[in-house]
């Protein structure tokens, strides 16, 4: 199995939303820490959500445990990328 | 891209499979393992698209549905990696003209049915990581109808017997299998990335991750990076 390339926690959140939005790299590059992410965003349902949770897991070397999934931290890209950074620092 | 489509078979424990072919009549072929589960839906459109581009390049491609997938008769609860990779060695059998494997993202857990063909792989996956999504989807649908699950209670629930899985029956077996499972390690192999992603592949190609999208689609840019990747790998 290849190894991860050092990639940033938000880095990676852009790469992933990218992927399962099928957006380019100029529009997620636009992304603020106040864009809201689940509800505002129709292909992010909940099936995509479990995607982008085990591929943040695969490219960031960290375990995302049921009980830290909650709402709130799909409600912006700010607070998505604020709780990856806490998970990589781990 | 106007190729024809065969509907063809392969007979696995006593039912037909289906199998789709281009381009029988090239010198050469390459077996196609699709991806696993709801992934593969994602993608079909997609294989059957590099299938036209690989006969418009002379080379064939076969694609075989697996036990207990599409329509399948076989049950989908007595489906595992065991039985898929024996079901690939059936398949193989009756096509000669396959000395070349092309598997794609959890294709890739099941490809080392042949240790020596030669294999060319796009983003591979790991079994576990194939299990978590499936049981956070599970986990998402319950949560919509008011229930509260775990996924120690759906490992349980898997030892048990089976546990159904973002419509996936999963047996024990199964369940096992994939909590383990990560592509072989071969000398023989070439590992496709997309260039978005964060592994170190053989070659980076152009395109989406459509195995990641909501909503099957297709793409042209990626679906042709493959079949030109595949046409030079099976060149060399």
């Amino acid at each position: 199995m290849s190894e991860n390339l050092d990639l940033t926690p938000e880095a990676a959140v852009r790469a992933v939303m990218q992927d399962i939005l099928g957006l380019d790299a100029e529009q997620v590059a636009a992304f603020t820490p106040d864009t809201e992410l689940f509800g505002a965003l129709p292909e992010l349902d909940s099936m995509a959500v479990a995607g982008l949770l085990t591929e943040l897991e695969d490219r960031l070397d960290i375990m995302i445990e049921d009980d830290e999934v909650d709402g709130e931290l799909f409600e912006t890209f700010g607070n998505l990328v604020a709780f990856t950074e806490m998970k990589a620092a781990e | 891209m106007t190729a024809t489509l065969e509907y063809s078979r392969y007979e696995f424990q006593g039912n037909d499979e289906l199998c789709l072919k281009v381009g029988g009549h090239h010198a050469q072929s390459i077996l196609l393992i699709p991806p696993l589960f709801d992934e593969m839906n994602r993608m079909r459109r997609m294989l059957l698209d590099v299938m036209r581009l690989l006969d418009a390049n002379g080379i064939g491609s076969v694609l075989p549905d697996l036990p207990g997938t599409n329509e399948s008769l076989f049950p989908q609860q007595q489906a595992s990696l065991a039985v898929w990779r024996q079901a690939l060695r059936d398949c193989s059998n009756i096509l000669p003209k396959c000395q070349h494997i092309a598997s794609f993202r959890g294709g890739c857990l099941i490809d080392d049915f042949a240790k020596d063909m030669p294999k060319w792989r796009l983003s591979p996956a790991k079994g576990n990581a194939l299990l978590r999504t499936m049981m956070r989807t599970r986990m998402a649908s319950d949560k919509e109808a008011g229930l509260s699950t775990n996924m120690v209670q759906l490992t349980e629930e898997a030892q048990q017997g089976a546990v159904n899985l973002a419509g996936n029956s999963i047996s024990a077996s199964m369940f096992s299998e994939l909590q383990e499972a990560v592509p072989s390690l071969s000398d023989d192999v070439r590992t496709a990335q997309l260039e978005t992603s964060a592994h170190t592949g053989d070659i980076k190609l152009p395109g989406s991750a459509l195995w990641l999208r909501a909503e099957p689609d297709e793409d042209l840019l990626l679906s042709g990076a493959i079949a030109t990747n595949l046409v030079s790998w099976i060149s060399s």
